[in-house]
């Protein structure tokens, strides 16, 4: 690339790339929206679905209901 | 945390394992103390201690090799281990005379009798046990050792 081609390049840039005013600020604090944005990508991960909150119910209930069994699902495990 | 994922996915396996195994003994320990008749803890150790842990990081590793060409959820995984471990614990349970088999019960560790309709519904809620401790518990160390 010569010196020619790189001044082509930066006309072709500034043309495209709009100028940015010095000190210039977001119109908006965009820092809530990071955070929703995080707390959002974490939620589903630790979300434990109602599905799964009824088979552990069911399975306390039967750990409850029938207490002989504990040993014997201990042993399986 | 790229290196040795298989090694990693072995020892979140045996994770749980190796956490129940005191809790089992404890309660073994405690039962022969307390029980009327001797209860062959040696014998009933052989399975908790030698073959689920190693089933248990082995099983790991397999969902981690899977991962490759199928996604497989993690839970769903670990509930089709008991479909493996259960038939081998028996076998190896009725070989060792820790069950005794009755025309209406069976009975364990020479001190618990369970009646065969209970056998069935404990065998159904082995698997959800296993569905919901793979699904949570493996798959926090899993994330935790970097591997999910």
């Amino acid at each position: 690339m010569n010196a020619q081609d790189e001044n082509r390049i930066k006309q072709l840039l500034k043309q495209t790339l709009p100028p940015v005013a010095d000190g210039a600020e977001p119109e908006r604090d965009l820092w809530p929206a990071v955070l929703r944005r995080l707390d959002a990508d974490v939620a589903p991960r630790h979300a434990v679905p109602w599905f799964d909150w009824a088979l552990i119910s069911g399975l306390a209930l039967f750990a409850i209901s029938f207490p002989a069994t504990i040993p014997v699902f201990l042993y399986y495990m | 945390m790229n290196n040795h994922p298989y090694l990693r996915a072995y020892l979140a396996g045996v994770f749980i394992p190796t956490l129940i195994f005191p809790v089992l003994i404890t309660l073994l320990l405690v039962a022969r103390l307390i029980a009327p008749d001797p209860i062959p803890v040696e014998r009933i150790m052989i399975f908790p201690l030698a073959f689920a842990p190693v089933a248990w990081g082995l099983w790991n590793v397999f969902w981690v090799a899977l991962r490759k060409f199928s996604n497989v959820p993690l839970g769903l995984h670990g509930a089709i281990l008991p479909l493996l471990l259960m038939p081998m614990g028996t076998v190896l349970a009725k070989c060792l005379g820790i069950i005794t088999l009755g025309a209406h019960s069976v009975t364990w560790f020479q001190a618990v009798e369970i009646p065969y309709w209970q056998i069935g519904c404990s065998f159904a809620f082995g698997l959800v046990m296993y569905y919901l401790v793979w699904k949570y518990i493996i798959g926090f160390v899993n994330r935790v050792l970097g591997i999910a």
